[in-house]
Parts: C-alpha cells; sequence; structure tokens
C-alpha cells in the first residue's frame, strides 16, 4: 500500500510505470492485432516495397500492392505493376530491407524476442543472485566466503568476451530449446546472460542481508528458537524484497542493451528471428557512407534510427522505472 | 597492510589459475578440428590428418594438453594463432605468436579505455561539481537528464551519431587509428580486411583519431559516476569539517575543490578500477564501430575464421583480459584499504552499481 502510495505521489515514476506497461503490452499484444488489422505477418515479403532496381526500401507511411509475388513484362527483368484488382497495404514503418518485409511488425516482434532475452536472464541472474547472496550472508563462516570467492571469479571474466566466444559456439541443441514459446536460440541466450550476470545482485543482497542478520530483531529470533527457514521467510526476506525487485527492474535495461550489443556482433539472435539487435545491425554503416555501401541499402536512415529508438525508450523507461522504485522504497536515497 | 596485500596477491594468482583452467576446459569441449589450419581437409588423406593433429599437440589427452598449454604459460609463452599457420621453407610449422597478437591489440584497447577514463573523470568531476553546488536545481536537472540520455543510449548508437557526425559530416576528427609508438602489428591471415594501421604524426595526431572513442567510453559510464559523484559530494558538504571551513570563511569554489572534492576522488579511482570488466566490453562496441583493432576485433577475428575458430587466440585474449581485469580489482582492493582500513572486500558494494551487468 505504501508503495502504491509513492507510485501515485511520484509523477516520474508514475509515467516510467504506465510507458513500461504500454512498452510491454504493445510488444505483447501488438503483432496479433497489428497483422489481423493489416493483414499480413512480419515475414510476409513484399517486392512491390522495394526500388526494382537497387532495392531500396520504402520509407514509412507508404502504401504498397499487397501481394508477395513480383509481376515482370515478357523479358523478365522490368518489374510490371501487378494485375488490376490487387489491393494495397500499409507499411506504418516502411519495408525492412530487401525483403521489403513489415519493419513496424518486425520491430514489434524484435521487441518481443529482445525483452524475453532480457527479462529471462534476469530472472536467472536475480534466483542466482538471491539464493547465494542469501544464503552468504545469512550463513556467514566458511560458505560466505566460499560464495565471495565465487563471485569474485565470476566478475573477473571479461563478461562480453567470454560469451561473444562462447555463444558463437553454442548452437548445436541449446539454440533448439523452446520450451514452447520461446523463438530459437532465445533460451540459450538468457542462460548465457544469466550465468554471467548473477554476481551483482548476489553482492547486493549479500551485503544486505549480513547486516540484517546483526540487527536486533534477528537476534531476537534466534533467541526464542526460531529456526533459520522461518527467521528467513518472515525476518529476512520481507527487508531483501525492495531491494530484489530494484534491481530487477535495473538489470532489465542492462539486459535489453546487452542483448542488442551480442546479437549486433553476429553472436546472440539468428534471422529469420526478429531481434532489436539483429534490426540494428541490418544496415549498419550505411548512415556512415551513403556512397559507398551497395545500392541496395543506400541511405535508409529510417533502418538504423527506429531500433535506435526503441532500444533507447525500452532502457530510459526500466531506467527511471528502477530508480523511482528505489526512491519509493527508500525515500532516504531521495536527493 | 602487508599481510593483506599478500593475501589479496595470493588470491588473485589463485583466481587467475582457476581461470585459466575453466576457460581451457570450456573451449575444449566444443568440438573443433584443429587439423583443417594446416592441411586442406576435403582432400586429406587420414594420415595426413593425424600428422597435422600430432603437430598442433591434439593427439594427447584434454589434461595432458592443458599441462602443455599452462607449463609454457608460465613462461610466457601464449603458443601460435592457428589462422597464421604456414609451413615455411624449412619444412617447419610457424605461424604468428599469439603473445605479440594479444598484447598489440591490448594496447589499442588499453589507450581507449584509459584515454575514455581520463575523459570520464574530466566530464563527470565538474559536472558533479555543478549540479552537487545547487541540488535539484534547473541547471543540476538537466545535467541529470543529458547524463540519463547518455546511459540509455546503445553505446553502439552513440558511436555511431558521433562519428557520422564529427568525423563523416563535419570532418572534424579523422576515423580509424594511429599507432603512437610506430610499430604495426602485422594483419591477420583471414577474410577480414585489415587496414595497416599508420604511425602516427605526435600525440596530437594520437588523441585526435581518438577523441570520438573516448567521448563515446565516457558517455556510457558519465550518468553512473556523476550520480555516485553528486552523491557523494552532498554527504560530503553536510559535514562537520566543511561547516568548520565555510566559518572560517572560505570561498564557496575552495570549499568544493579543496575539502570536498579530495574526498571524492579516491572513492572514485577504485570505482573506476573496479569496472574494468565492463570497460573492456564497452570498448569491444567501441572497437566494432570505429573499426580499431583491439582485442574486441581480434577475437571477433578468431572466431569468424572459415577453418573454424583459433583456440589459442581466444585464450590468449581471455587469459590477458583476465589477468588486468584482476589486477586492476585486486588494486581497487588495495587502494580502498588504504583509503578506509574498514572496508571489507564484499561490503564494497559497487563498481559502477548495476551497469556492471553489461560488460
Amino acid at each position: 500500500m505504501r508503495a502504491w502510495r509513492a507510485l501515485r505521489a511520484d509523477r516520474m515514476l508514475f509515467a516510467s510505470a504506465i510507458a513500461a506497461v504500454l512498452l510491454v503490452g504493445s510488444i505483447t499484444f501488438g503483432p496479433p492485432i497489428l497483422s489481423a488489422i493489416v493483414g499480413h505477418s512480419s515475414d510476409t515479403p513484399f517486392p512491390y516495397a522495394t526500388d526494382p532496381i537497387t532495392r531500396k526500401p520504402v520509407g514509412p507511411l507508404t502504401k504498397v500492392w499487397d501481394t508477395t509475388t513480383e509481376y515482370t513484362d515478357d523479358s523478365g527483368y522490368i518489374r510490371k505493376p501487378p494485375p488490376k484488382g490487387t489491393p494495397k497495404t500499409w507499411l506504418i514503418a516502411g519495408a525492412d530491407g530487401t525483403l521489403g518485409r513489415d519493419e513496424l511488425l518486425r520491430l514489434l516482434e524484435g521487441g518481443r524476442t529482445s525483452l524475453e532475452v532480457a527479462v529471462g536472464g534476469t530472472i536467472v541472474a536475480m534466483a542466482i543472485g538471491v539464493l547465494l547472496g542469501t544464503i552468504g550472508g545469512f550463513l556467514g563462516g566458511f560458505i560466505a566466503s566460499a560464495i565471495s570467492r565465487a563471485t569474485e571469479f565470476v566478475m573477473a571474466f571479461p563478461l562480453l568476451l567470454l560469451v561473444i566466444a562462447i555463444g558463437s559456439q553454442s548452437h548445436n541443441g541449446v539454440d533448439d530449446i523452446t520450451l514452447g514459446f520461446l523463438p530459437r536460440g532465445v533460451f540459450s541466450l538468457i542462460m548465457l546472460i544469466g550465468l554471467f550476470t548473477w554476481f551483482y545482485p548476489a553482492r547486493i543482497i549479500h551485503t544486505q542481508v549480513a547486516e540484517l542478520r546483526n540487527r536486533d530483531f534477528v537476534e531476537a529470533a534466534v533467541m526464542i528458537g526460531a529456526k533459520d527457514v522461518r527467521i528467513l521467510r518472515t525476518h529476512v526476506l520481507p527487508h531483501v524484497l525492495p531491494t530484489a525487485i530494484v534491481y530487477t527492474t535495473l538489470l532489465i535495461p542492462v539486459n535489453v542493451l546487452l542483448e542488442a550489443g551480442i546479437t549486433f556482433l553476429g553472436v546472440g539472435i539468428k534471422l529469420p528471428t526478429p531481434s532489436w539487435g539483429n534490426l540494428l545491425s541490418a544496415v549498419w554503416g550505411s548512415v556512415l557512407n551513403p556512397q559507398y555501401t551497395s545500392t541496395a541499402l543506400r541511405s535508409q536512415v529510417w533502418l538504423t534510427l527506429l531500433p535506435s529508438l526503441m532500444i533507447f525508450i525500452t532502457v530510459f523507461t526500466f531506467n527511471q522505472l528502477g530508480e523511482g522504485l528505489r526512491e519509493a522504497f527508500d525515500p532516504e536515497s531521495r536527493q | 597492510m602487508a599481510r593483506f596485500i599478500a593475501v589479496r596477491l595470493i588470491t588473485a594468482v589463485c583466481l587467475l589459475f582457476a581461470l585459466s583452467m575453466i576457460t581451457f576446459l570450456v573451449y575444449a569441449t566444443i568440438p573443433i578440428e584443429p587439423a583443417g589450419f594446416l592441411v586442406d581437409l576435403q582432400h586429406a588423406k587420414p594420415a595426413q590428418i593425424a600428422a597435422a593433429h600430432r603437430a598442433l599437440g591434439f593427439d594427447h589427452s584434454i589434461y595432458y594438453r592443458y599441462w602443455v598449454y599452462i607449463s609454457h604459460l608460465v613462461r610466457g609463452d601464449f603458443g601460435v594463432s592457428w589462422t597464421s599457420l604456414g609451413i615455411g621453407y624449412d619444412g617447419q610449422i610457424h605461424g604468428l605468436p599469439v603473445r605479440g597478437m594479444v598484447l598489440d591489440a591490448a594496447g589499442v584497447t588499453g589507450s581507449v579505455i584509459l584515454g575514455g577514463a581520463v575523459v570520464l573523470i574530466l566530464i563527470a568531476v565538474p559536472l558533479a561539481l555543478v549540479s552537487a553546488r545547487v541540488p535539484r536545481s534547473i541547471l543540476d536537472r538537466a545535467v541529470v537528464a543529458v547524463s540519463l540520455i547518455g546511459i540509455s543510449t546503445h553505446p553502439l548508437v552513440i558511436g555511431l551519431v558521433l562519428q557520422s557526425l564529427f568525423s563523416v559530416h563535419w570532418r572534424i576528427f579523422q576515423g580509424g587509428y594511429c599507432d603512437l609508438t610506430g610499430t604495426t602489428p602485422p594483419p591477420l591471415n583471414t577474410h577480414f580486411i585489415t587496414q595497416q594501421v599508420n604511425p602516427c604524426h605526435g600525440p596530437v595526431d594520437w588523441a585526435s583519431h581518438l577523441i570520438l572513442p573516448w567521448i563515446t567510453f565516457a558517455l556510457f559510464f558519465v550518468a553512473l559516476y556523476m550520480r555516485v559523484l553528486r552523491a557523494r559530494l552532498l554527504e560530503t558538504l553536510n559535514t562537520h569539517y566543511i561547516r568548520t571551513a565555510r566559518a572560517k570563511g572560505a570561498g564557496e569554489a575552495r570549499v568544493l575543490v579543496r575539502h570536498a572534492l579530495p574526498n571524492v576522488i579516491a572513492p572514485t579511482i577504485v570505482m573506476l578500477a573496479m569496472d574494468a570488466g565492463t570497460a573492456i566490453g564497452i570498448s569491444i562496441y567501441i572497437e566494432v564501430v570505429y573499426g580499431l583493432q583491439g582485442i574486441g576485433h581480434l577475437v571477433l577475428t578468431a572466431l569468424s575464421g572459415e577453418r573454424g575458430f583459433d583456440l589459442p587466440l581466444i585464450l590468449g585474449v581471455m587469459f590477458i583480459s583476465a589477468t588486468a581485469i584482476i589486477a586492476l580489482n585486486a588494486l581497487a582492493d588495495v587502494i580502498a584499504r588504504l583509503i578506509d582500513p574498514r572496508i571489507t572486500s564484499i561490503s564494497r558494494a559497487g563498481a559502477g552499481g548495476v551497469r556492471s551487468g553489461l560488460a
């Protein structure tokens, strides 16, 4: 209840909470609704959404012939318009590249992939981190120092280098695990991110639990003979929960950036599954030297701008949400 | 103190040893066919493949191979890169030593990271001073807002925007990299296009090539460091000795710079050292955007070769970057302890905050 009041009181927190809900909602429910309205899926190629010669995709807000076949004249080389009566369809954010697929649908579905990776990786990291942090902080002694060493050990790995090096080699069996609803490759990326980012929540939770362990109310509970499990559940976890929620919220944007980076470097999510990382890399560099890149991709700034913008909005929203939650749970940290 | 340093040093060496073992074993479990680097796999006879395995030391068990690897490693020998293997006129197998390749690349990455850290401090400290001076003012909010944009934009995108504006559009700074020492790393024998690194015309030329990567690096961290610096400054400004300084008639600038700042700088340096791992990760993005041939580029090249991945090169990069991270973390621990003897290793919650997850 206190959190709800804080939510209403803090405009920034309220706004970012609404933005986060809108974002997740549009990414989850957007693609099916939108493809029902426009009548095509994110994988439907529209030859007429690209230039007949250079294959340069059309820009945002264009109406193109709704057909997946390209009609040519008798020579077979020159494109002609489709037969009369072919309907037209809207490409709201333009086409995605030489194939002429719907960029908006791919952005939303790519967002779904990216958020699945980010949220999944966060959940795995938080689960390991909270578990090890709580055990280490509560029990202390030998176990605590063993866990601290393990934490330092994972921290010592150059994470991104390692993820790239392992990720590029792990496509054989792990990529096929989908748990029934995830796209290919998402699960392995989730595990990879989760297994190498748990150390941060672990350290935070460890410090906090170790502090709580010495507080009077925990001492009192120990003194009246309460069991460890009961102390953890009724006295320690309620204090740890806000921290866990805050860091879950703050790890999500980190992992969105990480997914985009890993996939951009050619290691994470593989095409044809869209993700913000591979949408970003699709025409990368054509902004820098439009006169040198292949004519097909010439100066379609949209295709770099839109995924960048989506990543920015997501990361910004979740960062603000996390910071807002931190202040709501711990008003003293506000400055 | 001497005991603390000794313990920390021993821990660091043990960590490094364990790390070398784990990375070796992880990569050893990935099925690869190293013979492809020496013979044409499609036409080679089994005997030729076996000979290639023998030449690469692949005919032994994994434990023996690890022993060979580690015993060469302690002597500073990282082996030769598989992609560069070739049979010389003398009939012997030759290749580029991994150590030289990794150290050359580490020089590029190191200059990006070190310069970036300097730029970061040059940006973050004044901004934190300004915004801590008048908290919740319009200026304070503007500074926070700009730094939030920096933290929420992907470093790749920041790099692209800066490069297209300053380097391509306005032509203020040159792209690429020039080598200050004048030695050029040998081009790698892969399908990647490798530009020759041209020597610099002095330090100014060098800095003008690297200023955009440095700014990209700094922009990513600036929000975080500014927030921490600002919080610490606000805390420090409430202490008694600051009030004493004010009471004795010290000017506002003097209070901030002479009295408050030194208390804030030292923990910041510790934080920087702790963020070494993240910094290496960010520098990979920066190397990709700006086409610099640092260790990120080296790893990507080693992984994407047509004939499989270059195991000695990857192990070398991993080992050298892990050594740097562990050494800097140990250094951070020691400095933190020197500053404040109450600090223990685990309570130093920290390092760049949650962003450490990024790399």
